[in-house]
């Protein structure tokens, strides 16, 4: 499918004169054939009784164009704000708003009977209530919808989420909307219409495919009927990068080119996935979509440990732990432990590790990290414990021969240097071009004063990476003690030369070239 | 010449259809330029889009896979197919149009053919006599409007009964796989038995054809090339023939073409020995077809099928490991709300997950089985006699057993125990 298809339409409604309200109109007539099959039409009022006038010319052009095309089916949600008044007051507004709504969608609910399937027309309405609403009333005007096969849905901010505490309210609600801000402002409530759009996109990205997270959400228009205004996506909304001004003669094909074009350029949709994602965190959510939050702020993370964005990736981890459930925090704290170890803080990783370990006790790769923990800390023999343990669940070779050498650096600290040239030997017999090992094994040989088996260890060392100073120092030293005063100075100028702040090989070169 | 074909469902994910694929390689060996198009609820397209595929393509005839619950759209389709291009012929085929009455057919203004028989060899002759610029002549197999709009009906025609005649969809790439995640697989086509409220039986004659064993094992290692390890086996019974399913479940072990596979068959027609073997091969999903747990109503199905023995193959699968989904109907004839319930007792007493397929349907009476032909001797009453001909009675009836409204209570009861709230994959 190579033509751009719009999947919603938000259009923000305002007082308008008679022309202009035709002008839009004729745009939204000029768009449908550029809608998904299956398509959503939003419109956002102020309130019931100044909105309906409109909806109910807007759903004229749905109408003429669904009654056109047999394959086509629209859902139309109306968001307002919620009448307020007692269970007889919103008899009445159901009475002579809603019922008279549903009876202009008359012809497409008899087709839908007729045809034994879903009418191609839908009413969603979206009710916005304030602060002063009253359950009561509000449940009695949700019942009412209900039974006149309305799909009614809430949007509740943080002057009205304790509405979401009353399950009878719920029960009679197709979808809540999570709002951010406080006043019910249209141009909020659009964005956050969009927000949970975009969460419910990546969300339902996650499990199947995550990469495709890149691609950009559903193709939507946001449409500004006060000034005719009409944006690409929620980010040029929020960012007021326009496509154009429809009361300014912008015709449907000509808006769709722009929107093709402003499709094609370059956005970065994950980035504003994210901040999706991440602004529904601080919301008092139902258990589940706080869960969803949390499973994608993981995966967020996850995404900046690859990229080693680690300060991030510990934000995100952070985050996610406090909105994912319990018994699936195991790899959470495994990855936070990770991000920790990487930036050096290492008590805060094993603390990390340490709740992570029901979830991974029987992982090598788990006693590993926190074996290098504890080593980057200094406790050797806590750290030789835990290494010890991967060791015996069989690791990958690769990582067999990077705990060997932790194993005999350890050791080394220890100055049980028999035991760590066992460990060295061994991960030498396992792999010939790590330049560790024979760096390692030359210091516990030249402790063991087997100054000959040190040299031919380093003398490797430094055949592996010749610019390392470290290792010609060490060569220095041995050179010295066998007494080769010539060899030991040639080997500390070489170090001295690749890296003159060695401390150590200056003063002995000194000591050396001043020996009688 | 080219052929479009089109699957519309706007209400499940689009999928390979398997059908109109078999279709399309047949005619593509045929010599014609063919195109298979699927809309579903995933689908991202507009009418400009289809316009455009419409235009671009240029089709000289246009095949609609039709389903009762399809048919408005597949009228739609029609419509703006022929405001497109008025000479394109268009043709329908499928489960609801199989058996549609002439009266039907006739209040569909934009269809020009109805495929009676099997796919692939009516949509040829279809193809053949407007290639010959011809349209009406020769024809076999379907309904036809003439030029003056008079509804005339050919004679059947037989398809062939060895499978491996028709040309393979996927051995000949007539999907794409870069975004099928799993691929429809029919090894064998039809159903010998003769449960009343089934199409399947009738619209096959009660006979069963195969794909050779070689045949199927070809497709799965091409299919697995591309890169899709996912197979979904849609023949009504694949173990049909006990020692052909052991040969195949064989050829995919000693190849190592164990893939995750779903697959449906009878409970009388699976044995331990089996059900170890399928676990091995990669099946993770069963279904079998219950019906009704009430012992009242099952045997007046004619399907000749035990509750105990569903029972005991729903055990021989979960003893395996294997998931098991089980098909069951509500609304069915002499049925009353009690035993529906007890239908529902069954599947959770034998702890099968109340999720997609085992999501209870009520019974859809379909055009050409027997409940649709004799729906008076069950005492069902359709609810709306206004329907337009061109539907069946579908799930519009109450029954002298069960009101419309202890149906919905049934199905409320059921979408009270799903999982999923009640969202079925195979409808």
């Amino acid at each position: 499918m190579t033509k751009l298809v719009i999947q919603k339409i938000f259009v923000i409604l305002d007082k308008q004169d008679k022309k202009q309200l035709e002008r839009l109109c004729r745009t939204l007539s000029g768009l449908f054939s550029h809608v998904n099959l299956t398509s959503n039409l939003y419109l956002i009022a102020d309130n019931l009784t100044e909105g309906m006038p409109q909806v109910e010319r807007f759903q004229k052009e749905v109408s003429a164009f669904l009654r056109a095309n047999l394959f086509a089916r629209l859902y139309l949600h109306f968001v307002h704000h919620a009448p307020s008044g007692t269970v007889r007051g919103m008899s009445f507004y159901f009475q002579y708003y809603y019922q008279i709504w549903k009876q202009a969608a008359r012809e497409f609910d008899q087709e839908g009977y007729m045809h034994q399937e879903i009418p191609r027309l839908m009413l969603l309405p979206v009710l916005v209530p304030d602060n002063r609403a009253e359950p009561t009333s509000l449940t009695a005007l949700l019942t009412a919808l209900k039974s006149a096969f309305f799909l009614p849905s809430l949007y509740l901010n943080r002057e009205t989420f304790f509405l979401a505490g009353n399950d009878d309210l719920l029960a009679r609600t197709e979808k809540v909307y999570w709002g951010h801000g406080k006043t019910g402002d249209k141009a909020q409530i659009v964005c956050d219409l969009c927000y949970q759009d975009i969460l419910d996109d990546t969300s339902a990205r996650l499990e199947p495919d995550p990469a495709s997270m890149t691609d950009p959400c559903p193709a939507a228009l946001i449409i500004s009927a006060r000034d005719g205004m009409v944006y690409a996506c929620m980010d040029a909304f929020l960012k007021k990068k326009r496509l154009g001004n429809i009361h300014g003669a912008l015709d449907p094909d000509t808006l769709m080119a722009r929107y093709s074009e402003y499709a094609n350029s370059q956005r970065d949709c994950l980035a504003c996935r994210e901040r999706v994602v991440g602004s529904f965190s601080a919301l008092p959510l139902p258990e589940a979509t706080t869960h969803e939050v949390g499973d994608l702020l993981y995966h967020f993370g996850t995404l900046h440990q690859e990229a080693e964005n680690h300060i991030i990736a510990i934000e995100r981890y952070e985050k996610s732990l406090k909105l994912s459930p319990v018994e699936e925090a195991g790899p959470i704290h495994f990855r936070l432990g990770l991000s920790y170890t990487t930036t050096g803080r290492y008590d805060e990783a094993l603390e990390s590790f340490s709740r992570a370990e029901l979830t991974y006790k029987d992982q090598y790769y788990f006693h590993f990290y926190t074996g290098l923990c504890c080593f980057e800390k200094g406790e050797y023999r806590a750290a030789l414990e835990k290494l010890s343990k991967a060791i015996q669940m069989k690791p990958k070779k690769e990582d067999l021969v990077r705990i060997l050498i932790y194993m005999g650096t350890c050791y080394n600290s220890l100055e049980d240097y028999e035991q760590a040239l066992i460990h060295l030997e061994r991960a030498k017999e396992k792999t010939s071009n790590v330049k560790e090992i024979y760096n390692a094994i030359g210091f516990s040989c030249f402790q063991l004063k087997d100054y000959d088996k040190a040299i031919e260890n380093l003398r490797i060392a430094v055949e592996l990476d010749p610019h390392s100073a470290v290792d010609y120092a060490s060569l220095g030293a041995n050179y010295r003690e066998k007494g080769d005063t010539n060899l030991a100075i040639a080997m500390y100028e070489k170090a001295l030369a690749l890296d003159p702040s060695i401390a150590s090989a200056r003063e002995n070169l000194e000591r050396l070239k001043n020996k009688p | 010449m080219n052929v479009l074909l089109i699957e519309i469902n706007p209400f499940a994910p689009a999928s390979p259809p398997i059908s109109l694929g078999y279709i399309a390689a047949f005619l593509k060996s045929k010599g014609f330029q063919v195109k298979i198009l699927t809309l579903g609820e995933d689908t991202s397209v507009s009418t400009a889009g289809l316009k455009d595929i419409i235009t671009n393509f240029q089709p000289a005839l246009v095949g609609l896979s039709a389903y009762q619950r399809t048919m408005l759209y597949i009228m739609g389709l029609a419509r703006l197919i022929k405001s497109i291009n008025s000479n394109i012929k268009i043709a329908i085929g499928g489960p609801q149009a199989t058996f549609m009455p002439s009266a039907g057919f006739a209040q569909l203004h934009d269809i020009d053919y109805i495929s009676r028989s099997s796919g692939e060899v009516t949509l040829l002759c279809i193809a053949r006599a407007i290639e010959k610029e011809t349209p009406f002549s020769d024809l076999s197999g379907v309904s036809y409007k003439n030029a003056d709009g008079v509804i005339r009906d050919t004679d059947d025609i037989e398809g062939f009964t060895d499978l491996d005649c028709y040309p393979s969809p996927y051995l000949n790439d007539v999907f794409d796989y870069s975004r099928m995640g799993e691929a429809i697989m029919l090894t064998s086509r039809g159903c010998p038995h003769h449960c009343k409220y089934c199409y399947t039986p009738y619209a096959f004659k009660h006979k069963v054809t195969f794909h050779s064993i070689d045949r199927v094992i070809e497709e799965i290692k091409w299919i697995r090339k591309k890169g899709v390890r996912r197979l979904w086996f849609a023949d009504p019974n694949i173990s049909y023939k006990w020692t052909r399913f052991q040969n195949l479940l064989d050829r995919i072990l000693t190849d190592g073409l164990e893939s995750e596979i779903w697959l449906q068959t009878r409970a009388d027609l699976v044995n331990p020995e089996l059900m170890k073997k399928m676990r091995l091969a990669g099946v993770r999903t069963i279904a079998f077809g219950l019906e009704s747990a009430s012992e009242r109503v099952l045997p007046r199905l004619d399907k000749h099928l035990s509750i105990e023995k569903v029972a005991e193959a729903i055990r021989l699968a979960q003893s395996e490991d294997i998931e098991v989904e089980l098909f069951t109907i509500f609304g069915l004839p002499y049925e009353t709300f009690e035993d529906a319930v007890k239908t529902l007792e069954f599947v959770k007493k034998n702890k099968v997950k109340i999720m997609g397929n085992t999501n209870s349907q009520q019974m859809q009476i379909y055009f050409g089985t027997h409940m649709a032909r004799h729906y008076e001797d069950y005492n069902i009453l359709p609810l709306n006699t206004k329907r337009p001909a061109y539907l069946s009675i579908g799930c519009q009836y109450e029954t002298s057993y069960m009101s419309a409204k202890d149906i919905a209570r049934i199905q409320d009861l059921w979408r009270a125990h799903s999982l999923d709230r009640g969202r079925r994959i195979v409808s």
